[in-house]
């Protein structure tokens, strides 16, 4: 405190403690928020086609490809503490092993509070192919409307906004130029 | 300045945890987190306005010494 060098060694020590103290207060502050929003999810159509894999192109594959309504309001997601929300529609089904399988096969990223609600027609944005390639063996699927909300300083919260009401079968698989 | 120093600590210490708890209830009122790293950044640059520069105000009570004795011995 005798000269400025002291001074601003002394001041700057305290000066990062109250800094992550504020942003740690920030981060516990986003537990007040419990928002939990509901949207509607239809299938309009899903069709399976053969196809080639896209890095091996003498492999046969077969794809599905998914047409569907969504509607959701996800408003009440954004507070102070929201820097950005990724919205994503999965597919989840069990393969004849037991095993269960998630595919996205469509998201996007919702950065301000005015584009937060969600109605579309669309169809899907990635490839949704079975790890076997086939899709004979696949049980029923379900779609779900899943949103993770990324916030600036914290902790990210997952959760699921939407869901089919019931699962439904791959179609067998058709060429695709018939 | 020894009083001096205990001064311009004092000034940092109240006014860094007062406008931590300012900034952030502020920001939290307003809803946005801009407004809290703009008053803190505000206050951080008021607060070393005041402390950094050396102001007479903290040389009110300057160190006396003894004056200079004789040579002592040899």
């Amino acid at each position: 405190m005798h000269s400025i060098y002291a001074r601003v060694n002394g001041i700057s020590a305290l000066w990062s403690t109250c800094v992550m103290v504020l942003l740690g207060a920030v981060a516990l502050s986003s537990f007040l928020f419990n928002a939990d929003p509901k949207g509607n999810l239809d299938i309009v159509s899903l069709k399976v086609f053969h196809s080639k894999t896209r890095r091996y192109p003498f492999r046969n594959e077969e794809i599905g490809f998914v047409k569907f309504n969504l509607s959701a309001d996800f408003t009440p997601l954004f507070n102070w503490n929201t820097k950005q929300l990724f919205v994503y529609l999965e597919a989840e089904y069990t393969s004849p092993q037991g095993v269960n399988n998630t595919v996205v096969i469509w998201d996007r990223i919702v950065r301000r509070k005015e584009d937060a609600t969600i109605d579309i027609v669309q169809k899907d944005k990635y490839k949704l192919r079975d790890l076997s390639g086939s899709f004979s063996n696949v049980h029923a699927a379900q779609y779900s409307l899943k949103y993770n909300v990324m916030p600036y300083v914290g902790v990210l919260t997952y959760g699921e906004a939407a869901r089919t009401v019931e699962a439904i079968d791959f179609p067998d698989a058709r060429d695709s130029v018939s | 300045d020894f009083k001096g120093q205990k001064t311009a600590d004092d000034i940092v210490r109240v006014v860094l945890i007062a406008s931590t708890i300012l900034s952030f209830v502020i920001g939290f009122v307003f809803s946005s987190l801009m407004i809290t790293m703009s008053t803190f950044a505000l206050c951080t640059v008021a607060l070393s306005l005041v402390v950094l520069p050396p102001w007479p105000m903290f040389n009110h009570h300057p160190v006396t010494w003894l004056s200079v004795q004789g040579e002592s011995q040899k």
